[in-house]
């Protein structure tokens, strides 16, 4: 399990959803808030990788998200900032596709994951990857992660692939498993740490 | 209704009953003011018969045409359902006999001989139409008998198929099966759908044997329903729109594009996962009057509970938000909507049925698009949903795609209102002491004190371990009342009372809707209708049906109940409704109202 870290120095941009009202107070070095999308393939482990890291569950009965949920979670770093990641966890479903620039837009992080144990979803990963880069914001965070790491045995996508597409788009890589929380508050951890700060006037 | 016996007053709402057991003579000299020829036959094969209706419609003019809807009167003529004049054969009333046998022999092995051409019940293994609805708590959404398809004896012997296909044969949704197996059984109903229309027709139904095919061609969408359940051709067609209707609510009618772009389109990847919406759907024409009523039920609570849950979403509503809905499971607490803006019953049924089929949204605060088939059905509006609970949850939409914080903060205020006017707490009681119980109608009038009657008053608390109805099991309420349904046709609503003994279980629940859904399409029926009044007796109950301008009455009584007490009953069954309808409608609010 890799973890590259490939991204590039930003040091300004926007960190928050353009819709998000309660954010218009003055940024805060301390206090991050960032919005956070996740994007994939129907049946990746998006829910499963956001309930993980938010409620500490895995609930193995799959549920189908239908069109977008909305949770919170805010996590300390060790240089004493916090950052409350707002989290869109959007539907992997085709209908929804058209409408994914409703929850990506304003977006300052993007987790695009996809299944090891399933080609098409990396390949699905790579047109999320190519969509945000035409239509994201141009400062956004874009994480790569393969999920259901637990299935080794099982595993069709190799981990180099992974590593390499990511380097190659400027990417943070990462595989976990939201069945074993494996890598789960690593990957967010590891995002909250490449988030640019707002540099303090 | 005055207490007058020479005089009856038009206007139900002063109606007050004058204690009938203590003087029966006056009841009865009040009954005799109306008298309606009871329709007899409804099959429009007996012409005969049919004029009688006409007859009895016009009979009741000469005694006092405004008085019908204060008192039902209907006289003689009893149907038995298997020694009536009516042919058994008729499609009309053979009604469940066949299920009704089926379900006394245990329910098993109903079906001894396959017939390769032929669809039946199966019932030992676990079907939704058999044995497993004894269980109706258990059922569990999704699809089943994936593995199946045309070719499987099982799957030719379900009792009842819903398709979706487009005007290529494609499938798109079927209710038992794998889709992408059943290619060739949709190229054939597609055939014929279109063999019809080259001749420039179109086919509404085809009858073969006990089965019956009903056609629904909306556009580039075939639906078609194959069953031997014996509801009337006007209620799988009405099922048949609700589930295009459902189809709608997920993706827009603007699916049509697809397929003028391409006549080939294959639709099943849009629907991707809503498999469940679409079961749950199907299984709730079992079980939720609503589908046929095309009006929708409050909980029961009290009128000052209700107003507060209302006034916050009006707040609300006046912000922005096009509708403001408040509900627990599949009944309303409160609902608000913007100025103009209606929303009709067969949309929320299929909004409602969308949110509690998909797990998703009692995960954590959703924003998702849907549309209202009969709002706009081309136009998506979005929806913030959010479960306070596991029952009650709150939808606000809107046309704004990101108005989603707006409605999160709108949810919070809602929540904290709710919360302090304890809206949440009454209203997870109400669930737990549930609605109108027929055991609980009042025998006699209710003695006026000033303050009308509450729902609840006569009513053992719920905590009492062996509460006074124990004793009651198996009787029902008085005359032989079982079960009654009222529908206000002014408010778009009903209120059906709870299931108690002697229909306890699912399978019994769910005969009686099915006859109530027969019952709803005669009195309905565009050729021969409508109608007013409707008696009836078979070997498993009495059903008395009564329409008028304000509402219609559906009531079922055991099956050897006396005609006038079970007439008399339906009056008094009217009175309570009205007795208390400020806890078990929601009045004024309503949109439908302007």
């Amino acid at each position: 399990m890799g973890c590259a870290s490939s991204l590039p120095d930003r040091s300004s941009g926007r960190l928050t959803g353009l819709n998000n009202a309660e954010n218009s107070g003055a940024p805060d070095a301390k206090n991050l808030r960032v919005k956070l999308v996740l994007l994939g393939d129907s049946g990746v482990g998006k829910s499963c990788i956001v309930l993980r890291f938010v409620r500490g569950q895995f609930d193995p009965t799959s549920k189908v998200t239908v069109g977008a949920s909305f949770l919170s979670q805010t996590i300390a770093l060790q240089d004493s900032t916090t950052v409350k990641f707002e989290i869109w966890d959007t539907a992997g479903q085709e209908r929804y596709a058209a409408l994914a620039p409703l929850y990506y837009r304003g977006a300052g992080v993007a987790v695009i994951v996809y299944d090891i144990t399933s080609p098409e979803s990396f390949t699905k990963a790579q047109y999320w990857v190519k969509e945000l880069q035409k239509h994201g914001s141009p400062d956004i965070v874009m994480a790569l992660v393969g999920n259901k790491a637990d299935l080794q045995e099982k595993r069709e996508v190799p981990v180099q692939d992974g590593k390499d597409y990511a380097e190659k788009n400027g990417m943070f890589f990462i595989e976990t498993s939201a069945k074993t929380a494996d890598n789960i508050n690593q990957l967010f951890e590891e995002i909250a740490k490449r988030l640019p700060r707002p540099s303090p006037s | 209704m005055s207490s007058d016996s020479g005089s009856s007053s038009s206007s139900g709402d002063e109606s007050v009953e004058q204690n009938p057991d203590s003087n029966p003579k006056l009841v009865d000299e009040r009954f005799d003011l109306l008298t309606l020829t009871e329709p007899v036959e409804l099959e429009p094969n007996h012409q005969e018969n049919g004029n009688e209706i006409a007859n009895g419609s016009l009979n009741r003019g000469s005694n006092d045409g405004g008085a019908e809807d204060d008192q039902l009167r209907v006289e003689n003529h009893e149907i038995f359902g298997d020694e009536g004049p009516a042919s058994p054969s008729s499609s009309g009333y053979a009604g469940e006999r066949g299920s009704s046998s089926a379900s006394s022999a245990s329910g098993i092995g109903e079906v001894s001989e396959i017939d390769g051409n032929e669809i039946h019940e199966v019932r030992n293994d676990g079907s939704l139409e058999g044995i497993s609805d004894s269980r109706a708590s258990s059922w569990v959404p999704g699809k089943r008998h994936v593995d199946e398809d045309d070719a499987s004896i099982s799957w030719r012997k379900r009792k009842k198929h819903f398709f979706i296909l487009s005007h290529s044969g494609k499938p798109i949704y079927s209710r038992y099966g794998d889709e992408h197996k059943l290619a060739g059984f949709s190229a054939t109903l597609q055939a014929i759908i279109s063999f019809v229309e080259n001749g420039g027709d179109r086919v509404k139904s085809v009858k073969a044997g006990k089965h019956q095919v009903v056609f629904l061609v909306k556009g580039p969408i075939y639906l078609v329903c194959i069953s031997c359940t014996e509801e009337p051709f006007e209620s799988l067609k009405g099922q048949l729109e609700l589930i295009y209707g459902q189809m709608i609510l997920i993706l827009t009618k603007s699916i049509n594009r697809c397929f003028e772009k391409n006549p080939k389109f294959d639709m099943t990847p849009l629907l991707g996962g809503t498999d469940v919406v679409f079961s749950s759907l199907i299984h709730s024409f079992s079980w939720n009057p609503a589908t046929f009523l095309h009006a929708y039920t409050c909980i029961p609570l009290a009128y000052a509970t209700r107003q507060a849950a209302g006034a916050i979403l009006q707040d609300v509503a006046d912000s922005g938000v096009l509708f403001a809905i408040l509900m627990c499971k599949h009944k309303v607490i409160s609902l608000v909507g913007a100025q103009k803006a209606s929303l009709h019953p067969d949309d929320m049924l299929l909004l409602s049925n969308f949110v509690m089929s998909s797990e998703s949204f009692r995960t954590s605060e959703s924003f998702s698009p849907i549309c209202l088939p009969r709002y706009n059905p081309m136009a998506f509006l979005y929806a913030y949903v959010h479960f306070f609970d596991v029952d009650t949850y709150l939808m606000l939409l809107t046309t704004s795609s990101d108005a989603f914080y707006h409605l999160k903060d709108c949810r919070i205020r809602i929540e904290t209102v709710l919360l302090k006017s304890n809206v949440l707490s009454e209203v997870q009681r109400s669930t737990i002491d549930g609605g109108m119980r027929v055991e609980d109608l009042p025998v006699d009038p209710l003695p006026r004190f000033g303050s009308s009657p509450h729902l609840g008053q006569q009513r053992p608390p719920t905590e009492s371990p062996e509460g006074p109805r124990e004793p009651c099991i198996g009787i029902g309420g008085p005359a032989g009342l079982w079960h009654f349904i009222y529908r206000s046709i002014y408010l778009d609503q009903y209120v059906s009372s709870e299931f108690s003994p002697p229909l306890s279980s699912p399978q019994q629940q769910k005969r009686l809707y099915r006859a109530y859904q027969r019952l709803y399409a005669s009195m309905h029926d565009k050729g021969i209708g409508p109608h007013k009044t409707q008696f009836r007796r078979d070997e498993n109950y009495v059903l008395l049906c009564w329409v008028t301008q304000d509402f219609e009455l559906y009531a079922a009584f055991d099956p050897l109940a006396d005609k006038a007490l079970a007439i008399k009953t339906c009056n008094r069954v009217c009175q309570w409704v009205k007795d208390v309808e400020n806890e078990i409608f929601l009045q004024g609010a309503s949109p439908f109202s302007w």
